[in-house]
């Protein structure tokens, strides 16, 4: 097996006195604590890390910084790690993906040789004809689309998370420029939270051994010594966070900054962004300039500095300006043999550094002058490079190509922000306008390339954020801008990079590497008329890959304006929408939260280890064993539910009466002290929202339970019609301090009379009265209702006292039968009384009227939330009735069935349950033909059979409520 | 979505914290015309540009406020208590 290693270098991260293994598919590959899988792979000679998307060509690493999608692999069974950047562990498993069968030997790489027949926008003119072939077709293409494949059935341990943080300046970017806006910005007074997508702070400083000049701190060190420098001093500074291998990939309304950093997304909040992205190379185009070997010279020399990697042995490196001339020393100085450099320029002494040049002389590196590649030649790897000067064509062997062509700003999150882009002719590169409101730029990313003039800009704008963030005793900025303006004058003169354009010639200049998109397809879809940039990228997908146009969004557009005819300022630039960069859904999900509630006598549910229901967030006892025995207690003796769930509002003031008035279509200001009432709540189209009841304590002082879940709708509708209205009413929820049970059945009286000195004879509590008193010792409210239909009290007590109460209840009732029961018995109880569920049996169109709730209507209130439009439906009549219906034996009907006449679908089936106390089926259904009568036959559709059934318009059980009133 | 509102109690929060509650509407007197009940109910300006709305603080004190926001922009201009005319 190969070994690419170097000797030591300075700026390297890996830890050479360790060995960790790992295995790519299947192959054993060793390397060292610090190594990324990517650069671990290089160590070893692996070249070919993917197959690409669609002709599934071979590919290796390209940027080495993890902004393309050259290096995805599976890890561990995660699809789609970029490599380059993930950490290598001892024990990985690490497997090529989109390789069909192996990576070595792919057989839809025959594709390639067929493109063809996959033109650009192929999906929606090939395989379409003969029709009847589409769904082979479709089965094939699906089989072998997309990136990666997700394992469904896997449970990662991971745990995402997301984090909120709060400062007064962010910054994005930690190379020179985003260092130093930090350190000027916490010396300030700002609390600073810096983000950077590498392990490390230095951004390209750590990759050079240029001289630094141009701030007092830095002065005289070279590239890697300043970035350990600006690290130092940082690390030194009080209120500078951090977020190491975090991405910024979207800024947002409001100026929400969202950064990922492996399972956590933080949304930063900062009263000024500074954006100090950078710039990055881009690819050349030529005709195969995708084959692995070829890569930006910022990843050969990432390798090589930071991992010690040599990722070739004979290295060519193709540049348009000086800055390539310094990359090839820097390829040089770290290790890596240069053979020969490419400039594309007909005069490369424009801005050069002449001492560049001699170093390259004297390595012995070959410089071609006007000189392009034409063709990458080799299979599997780069074996040569063809290349055309105003000499002619010829080969030059090689194993690495070095693409050095001028780095372009990064500006997709000055784009998010606001910020127009334009072209700069002098720099020949898209640059950010003006910084929208609360971002400042710094760096790179303005366009600017003198070393110099980055780092004072970077100085400058931490001065300014500081400044507008309004922390107090900022200094001042004026100086710093002096300075950068006196940086600017020194700088030499700018040189332009060369225009994009498409190679000499070829099939396979790709432009774009994720959606495998060449030129010669753009070419046809140019004269297919997608002459605009954006047409055209949501035609052939440029730009729309994982990489989301680092790589060749400005391959794309010169491509485009070579071939419209057009400049690249009125060419322009796509939109740039979040996210940046790619962050997992679950990690944009967040944790999985999922709140469970338990009431107050949850564990003496849990002792009798019933059936359980989730109704909201709450777990509630659907039964406890058997529905028929608890219906029976219940209807013989007495039963004991817990209903702490419901919602509990107390209502208090002395306009309370009026209010609630006003909230219902009944009236509470003349129910008496002592006395509970039925409520049901309309908006203001009518519509049943939500119902309980009203009890009455004080004059001012009213207790009002809702549904389950409804409680919260319910107490910001009564807190809406509140606002401003200046009535003298106060909310308040109580919902969590109480605890609720109903004690019900004929047995009832008896049992509570055992554990009270209260009088709750029927003389002194009748039905619908409520009272405040004590059992087994406690405070308790007590309303005698009866969902369920009998003699019942529904008992609140203060929440810690709900076991004790329970225990008591349940003692006390031993001898008389006494018997928890769950929600099933209670629905069954109360559709035998055909007590409706709002929500169940209504749904959003239904009224009172036509819910058989007519008489709550008191039409001589003068206005109530809702009596325009009851009022309306009152003279209109009925649009459908609520009924109950009967049937001998089963099967019971689902709810939501349909009731058929004719062939006509006339009503739907709401509640439908087996009474075993009644052995009969029952249920209540929306029936919008009559006749309504008691009696009449109805068909049901359930399961593709018909149920017959009758309508019974009045309760099944006890229709007089008699045992109600015991 | 991600702009702040000012709640007027608990100052600038993220918008999740808070519940939309629509365009402040003027309710028709009991006895208007039909069609006003109807636009009442069902009929919005959904202005592009600034509007006045309620919002309630969900996650905070639990108070109902209204604001003047831009919906092109979601620029919050202002948020203040409703006064005694909140609902006429």
């Amino acid at each position: 097996m190969p070994d690419e290693r170097l000797r030591a270098g300075l700026a390297e991260r890996i830890d050479r006195s360790q060995r960790i293994q790992f295995t790519f598919d299947g192959r054993d590959i060793e390397g060292h604590p610090g190594d990324t899988i990517g650069s671990a792979l290089a160590a070893n000679g692996v070249s070919t890390l993917s197959r690409s998307f669609k002709y599934h060509r071979p590919r290796g690493l390209l940027c080495a910084a993890g902004r393309c999608p050259n290096c995805l692999v599976n890890v561990d069974g995660t699809p789609s790690v970029r490599a380059c950047v993930e950490p290598a562990l001892d024990g990985m498993a690490v497997t090529s993906q989109n390789a069909w069968p192996s990576l070595r030997f792919d057989l839809v790489s025959l594709s390639d040789r067929f493109d063809r027949f996959l033109p650009i926008g192929f999906y929606y003119k090939v395989f379409h004809r003969p029709r009847f072939m589409w769904p082979f077709f479709e089965h094939i293409l699906r089989r072998i689309a997309g990136l990666g494949v997700l394992d469904a059935t896997a449970h990662p341990e991971r745990v995402e998370r997301t984090r909120h943080l709060h400062a007064d300046v962010a910054i994005v970017g930690g190379g020179p420029a985003g260092c130093l806006a930090a350190l000027e910005a916490a010396a300030g007074g700002a609390r600073v939270i810096l983000v950077d997508d590498a392990p490390e702070l230095g951004g390209h400083l750590r990759l050079t051994s240029a001289a630094v000049r141009g701030d007092p701190r830095l002065d005289g060190l070279d590239g890697i010594a300043a970035a350990a420098r600006l690290r130092e001093l940082l690390a030194e500074t009080a209120g500078v966070t951090v977020l190491s291998e975090a991405t910024a990939f979207g800024i947002y309304e409001g100026g929400l900054l969202a950064a990922a950093q492996g399972t956590i997304v933080h949304r930063i909040r900062a009263r000024r962004i500074v954006l100090a992205t950078g710039a990055a190379e881009r690819p050349a185009l030529f005709d195969r300039n995708d084959l692995p070997g070829i890569m930006l010279g910022s990843g050969v020399l990432r390798l090589a500095r930071l991992f010690g990697v040599r990722a070739g042995r004979r290295a060519i490196v193709l540049t348009d300006g000086p800055w390539g001339w310094r990359s090839a020393v820097d390829l040089l100085d770290a290790g890596v043999p240069v053979t020969a450099l490419l400039d594309a320029r007909e005069d490369p002494s424009v801005g050069m550094d002449d001492s560049l040049h001699a170093r390259l002389v004297d390595a012995g590196v070959e410089i071609l002058v006007d000189a392009v590649a034409v063709s990458g030649r080799g299979r599997g790897r780069i074996s040569g490079l063809r290349v055309r000067t105003s000499f002619g064509e010829r080969t030059l062997p090689t194993d690495l190509v070095a693409m050095c062509l001028r780095p372009e700003p990064v500006t997709a999150l000055a784009g998010q922000a606001g910020a127009q882009r334009r072209w700069d002719a002098a720099l020949g590169v898209m640059v950010p306008d003006a910084p929208p409101d609360g971002v400042l730029f710094a760096g790179h990313v303005e366009g600017a390339d003198d070393l110099a003039t980055v780092l004072a800009s970077g100085v400058l704008a931490g001065r300014l954020a500081v400044r507008e963030a309004g922390v107090e005793g900022a200094p001042d900025p004026a100086p710093a801008l002096a300075a950068l303006e006196s940086a600017r004058a020194s700088a030499g003169e700018a040189v332009a990079a060369m225009p994009v354009g498409k190679g000499p010639g070829g099939r396979k200049q790709v432009v774009c590497v994720c959606e495998d998109v060449t030129v010669k397809e753009l070419t046809l879809g140019v004269y297919e008329g997608f002459d605009d940039l954006e047409t055209m990228k949501r035609y052939s997908t440029t730009t729309m890959g994982p990489c989301q146009g680092k790589m060749c969004h400005s391959l794309a557009a010169g491509v485009q304006a070579e071939l419209t005819g057009r400049t690249r300022a009125e060419v322009g630039m796509t939109t740039s929408r979040p996210p940046y960069h790619p962050v997992s859904l679950a990690a944009l999900a967040g944790p999985h939260l999922d709140p469970v509630r338990y009431t107050a006598m949850h564990d003496r549910h849990a002792a009798l280890d019933p059936t359980w229901i989730d109704m909201g967030d709450w777990k509630r006892p659907l039964h406890y064993g058997s529905v028929a025995d608890e219906c029976r207690a219940v209807r013989e003796r007495v039963g004991l539910i817990d209903v702490s769930t419901l919602g509990k509002l107390e209502v208090r003031g002395a306009d309370a009466g009026e209010y609630l008035d006003w909230l219902h279509p009944n009236r509470f200001s003349d129910l008496k002290v002592g006395r509970v009432r039925y409520r049901a709540m309309t908006d203001e189209a009518g519509v049943v929202l939500d119902d309980g009841t009203v009890a009455r304590f004080e004059a001012d002082r009213f207790f009002v339970s809702t549904g389950t879940g409804t409680l919260d709708a319910v107490d910001q509708w009564m807190r809406w019609w509140l606002a401003g209205t200046g009535r003298d009413v106060v909310i308040t929820n109580t919902t969590n301090e109480l605890a609720a049970m109903n004690l019900a059945g004929p047995r009832a009286r008896e049992v509570l009379e055992r554990i009270t000195d209260a009088d709750v004879s029927k003389a002194a509590m009748p039905y619908l009265a409520a009272a405040e008193v004590r059992v087994a010792g406690v405070p308790a409210t007590i309303l005698r209702i009866g969902f369920v239909g009998e003699l019942g009290y529904e008992i609140h007590v203060p929440a810690d006292y709900g076991a004790h109460v329970w225990d008591a209840l349940m003692e006390a009732g031993r001898d008389l039968g006494i018997a928890p029961f769950g929600v099933e018995a209670q629905r069954v109880l109360r559709l035998e009384k055909q007590h409706l569920i709002v929500s169940q049996d209504t749904d959003a169109l239904s009224g009172p009227i036509e819910s058989g709730l007519g008489w709550l209507v008191k039409a001589d209130k003068p206005d109530f939330v809702g009596r325009a439009a009851i009022a309306h439906a009152e003279s209109t009549g009925a649009r459908a009735n609520l009924i109950g219906f009967e049937a001998p034996g089963r099967p019971v009907p689902h709810e939501g069935a349909g009731i058929v006449r004719e062939g006509k679908l006339i009503g739907r089936v709401t509640s439908a349950k087996w009474s075993p106390f009644l052995e009969k089926t029952i249920g209540m259904a929306w029936m919008s033909i009559g006749p309504f009568e008691t009696g009449t036959p109805i068909v049901i559709r359930h399961d593709g059979r018909t149920v017959v059934a009758t309508l019974q318009a009045k309760p099944f059980y006890d229709p007089e409520g008699v045992r109600l009133r015991a | 979505m991600s702009f702040l509102l000012a709640c007027p109690i608990c100052g600038p929060r993220d918008v999740y914290e808070f519940r939309f509650g629509g365009e402040i509407l003027r309710r028709p007197q009991p006895d208007a015309d039909e069609q006003d009940w109807v636009a009442y109910r069902y009929l919005r300006a959904n202005p592009a540009g600034q509007g006045r709305e309620w919002w309630f603080h969900r996650l905070g004190c639990r108070r109902w406020f209204q604001a003047e926001r831009d919906t092109t922009d979601n620029r919050v201009i202002d948020t203040w208590f409703a006064g005694e005319d909140g609902h006429v």
